[in-house]
């Protein structure tokens, strides 16, 4: 019998090694199938083995558009079947939406509507709906300018929220707050910073209680947590502000390095290997080394004429561009900072550039996305315009691009010649919830 | 040939067992690790309606942190609740938290998916139509019925112009100030538009008839319109260097109600039309400085109201000698109500006291030294009367 008892559990770990491979295979395509949070999963902005179409207009290659139920400046993420925006309504912006798009025809899947419990009051540029949402394939976490966050499973319920306005009555600002969630090995990580209460947390992804909170310097910042890793793969979180960075332990909020200088508060930092490229005040682009002690790190190089203006750098291979306060992209070396050529676009950019394949991808306000190749002598490949105000970054998944404009969420049809990505899992909506 | 069929059978049986029982510490195992993701495929419906308003109950008063999973679990149950029980469960709006508020709406709106056109008509109309209810449950009960019948809710409108819903009285009033193309008579139109000014309480729509007004010859009012308090003693400046001032208790806050009028103090009565009152110009400009103002209104009887204020800088502000607000906020941003606190109101004469904080900061966006004030009911009604100073 103990035999027999043996032979099942050497089965059972036999069969589990082998679902476990299969997991992990399926895994591993995610990155290139989803799109899980601002600037992607790893909030880079990379997607480099990704293929897009370089033309269209409101009326060629548009795959679908869905007018959306309030404005936002927030980015679209794409998780399994859906793609997930946000948005807020009403004249004083107090509605919260969180809108489930089927990623097939753009039909809304389910909607979830909240009242706002935090303050509203935002400049017109922006909107209550200004962070992007960010998942970890199974749940969505969103975050609002009012300080609300709601965590979202796939099928449309309610996990948890956190009405941080309503735990901390002075956080918020009425500019409008924009930084976006990072989840981080089971974390999100938040910067609530204001004038007022002004905080950064680790969150419990599944329960939604805080593992961390840690008090921040008293104004307003718009950056996003930055993931980086520490040493033996531990997760770090680097959080930026005019006054410099801090990298903290993803789970428990420990200080592990801080540096104080002059920094941006609206564009995040980059990470590419072991090197962060920040972006600061006064120097331009700061590149520091990363240590394997985690100990503070080297300042490698700075480049004033790397300038990014209100978008993130992006930074892949050997190669970092930024798009200025003009509309001008430059393109340098992240090996030494070395700046190369230049290319004028047109425009003001709020949304972050990201890659595809070999292309910059960079929107405009005004509508207009500049597909850029991503060379060391950067050419306008194609410029696409569509109607409305954008924003937010795009998304990128499948080789489909996703552009949000104020109202509306156009889905850019895939290359017709670019072999379409399936999504590892048919994740199934939950039972009670609405079905497309 | 037998023994091989046994031994076949056995073998048979042998591996069928071997996989059931491999199935079934595979499933232990499952069942121990796998988390909650999909945890709505195991909730349950509450079993009666009784049961079904107890859930909403509980949601309703969620806590700000603490007991995430349990309301999660309750949620989902209540989501699967059946149409007849919408409504009954919809009445728990009515006190909710704020936190609580999103706990039910997001179950209720997900019955309302579920169940689709089985949700009763008659019901959602007469819950909207009774004003006695909760005013964001009613409006959420008007987006069901539109949803399924939009001619039924845009006759519900026509009684809506003064309803304590203000997103129900904005679309009420929409559709009312739209009659006015149904007629040529300028007079009619223009007591139309009147009519939609008095009952407006959202700024656009208010500057939508002020400017039709005006476009037509007729006055308007905007500080009356929005109840703008406008007349103010104003203090001599203090010291707010370094941002001292905000919290240092300076003579007028230990003399409330205050009795201004004495040396120092300056009378002045704003002729703006938002009730601004520009310390730069009234005083003098200067940085690092604070100042008070003091104002005197009149209530029949005693009331609690909101007061609020907008300020591009730090504010407190007192009634009665009771500070009801404090915002140390700098030159982010500024708006009509940016600010909302509720205070009461004795009858006669009630005192409020401003203190208006301008910091050091040498932007040009950065030279604003300014507040406006009004005391209304919670939809922006003005309340209260002010007594106008005396003519300088």
């Amino acid at each position: 019998m103990k035999q027999f008892l043996a032979l099942c559990v050497r089965d059972f770990f036999q069969g589990a090694v082998a679902f476990m491979f299969l997991l992990l295979a399926a895994n591993a395509r995610l990155p290139a199938a989803d799109w899980l949070a601002f600037r992607g999963a790893d909030g880079m902005g990379i997607a480099a083995n990704e293929k897009m179409r370089t033309s269209w207009s409101e009326t060629e290659g548009i795959a679908w558009r869905a007018k959306l139920p309030g404005k936002g400046v927030s980015s679209p993420i794409v998780v399994g079947p859906l793609v997930v925006v946000t948005a807020s309504s009403g004249p004083q912006e107090n509605r919260l939406h969180v809108i489930a798009l089927n990623r097939n025809d753009g039909s809304t899947v389910w909607h979830r509507q909240f009242f706002a419990t935090g303050r509203t009051l935002c400049h017109p540029t922006s909107a209550v709906a200004a962070g992007t949402p960010a998942s970890d394939g199974k749940r969505i976490v969103a975050l609002f300018s009012s300080c609300d966050l709601f965590a979202i499973d796939l099928g449309g319920g309610l996990l948890w929220q956190r009405s941080l306005a309503v735990e901390r009555p002075k956080a918020g600002n009425d500019i409008g707050m924009a930084s976006s969630p990072r989840i981080i090995d089971g974390t999100v990580v938040i910067q609530i910073e204001s004038q007022g209460d002004s905080f950064a947390s680790g969150i419990d992804v599944i329960t939604g209680e805080d593992r961390w909170t840690v008090p921040r310097r008293k104004a307003a910042n718009w950056t996003t947590p930055t993931a980086i890793v520490g040493s033996n793969g531990k997760a770090h979180v680097l959080l930026q502000d005019r006054a410099g960075v801090e990298v903290r332990s993803a789970s428990s909020g420990a200080l592990v390095w801080e540096l104080l200088s002059q920094m941006q508060s609206i564009p995040s930092a980059s990470v590419r290997g072991n090197v962060v490229y920040l972006p600061s005040e006064n120097d331009g682009i700061v590149a520091l080394t990363l240590s394997a002690s985690d100990e503070k790190p080297q300042r490698t190089w700075a480049s004033v004429k790397l300038s990014p203006g209100s978008a993130s750098p992006l930074a892949w291979n050997e190669q970092i561009a930024c798009v200025n306060r003009a509309g001008v992209l430059t393109i340098a070396s992240s090996v030494d900072g070395t700046v190369g050529d230049q290319v004028r676009l047109a425009g003001q950019f709020w949304a972050s550039p990201i890659l595809v394949g070999k292309l910059i991808v960079a929107v405009n306000r005004e509508g207009t996305t500049f597909l850029v190749s991503a060379g060391e002598k950067p050419e306008i490949i194609a410029k696409n315009i569509l109607p409305g105000t954008f924003l937010g970054t795009p998304a990128i998944a499948d080789g489909s691009l996703y552009l949000r404009s104020e109202d509306s969420l156009w889905k850019i049809a895939a290359d017709p010649t670019a072999q379409a990505i399936t999504s590892p899992f048919t994740r199934p909506l939950i039972a009670g919830s609405a079905t497309p | 040939m037998i023994l091989q069929i046994r031994e076949i059978s056995q073998t048979m049986h042998h591996n069928a067992v071997r996989l059931f029982v491999t199935l079934a510490i595979g499933c232990t195992c499952a069942a121990s690790v796998v988390p909650r993701v999909a945890q709505g495929a195991n909730a349950s419906p509450p079993a009666n309606l009784s049961e079904a308003v107890a859930i909403s109950r509980t949601l309703s008063q969620a806590p700000a942190t603490g007991g995430q999973a349990i309301l999660a679990a309750k949620a989902d149950s209540l989501a699967m609740a059946s149409a007849e029980m919408l409504i009954p469960c919809l009445r728990s709006l009515s006190g909710a938290t704020a936190p609580g508020a999103n706990w039910l709406r997001s179950s209720l709106e997900r019955i309302v998916e579920r169940c689709g056109d089985t949700i009763p008509e008659k019901d959602l109309e007469t819950f909207v139509r009774d004003t006695t209810q909760d005013p964001r449950a009613r409006r959420l009960a008007f987006e069901w019925l539109h949803d399924r019948n939009p001619s039924l809710c845009n006759s519900l409108l026509d009684g809506m112009i003064e309803d304590p819903s203000l997103e129900l009285r904005r679309d009420a009033l929409n559709k009312f100030l739209a009659t006015k193309e149904d007629t040529t008579d300028e007079t009619l139109q223009k007591t139309i538009v009147r009519k939609g000014l008095m009952v407006a309480r959202d700024r656009d729509q208010i500057d939508r008839c002020v400017t039709w007004l005006k476009e037509h010859g007729e006055q308007v009012d905007i500080a009356a319109v929005y109840g703008f308090v406008r007349a103010w003693d104003l203090s001599k400046t203090y010291d707010n260097k370094d941002g001292v001032g905000f919290s240092t208790i300076y003579p007028p806050e230990t003399n409330n109600p205050a009795t201004p009028l004495t040396e120092g103090w300056k009378r002045i009565h704003s002729t703006d039309d938002y009730g601004t009152i520009d310390l730069n110009r009234e005083i003098e400009t200067q940085k690092g400085v604070t100042a008070y103002a003091v104002a005197s209104i009149e209530f029949p009887q005693a009331v609690t109201a909101e007061v609020r204020i907008g300020s591009p800088c730090a504010v407190q502000v007192w009634v009665n000698g009771i500070r009801v607000m404090s915002h140390e906020i700098y030159h982010a941003s500024e708006a009509i109500d940016q600010y909302i606190a509720s205070a009461t109101f004795q009858p006669g004469t009630n005192s409020v006291v401003v203190k208006c904080c301008q910091n050091e900061q040498t932007e040009p966006w950065a030279a604003d030294w300014k507040f406006q004030l009004r005391v209304c009911d919670s939809l922006g009604t003005p309340l209260g009367v002010q007594r106008l100073p005396d003519t300088p």
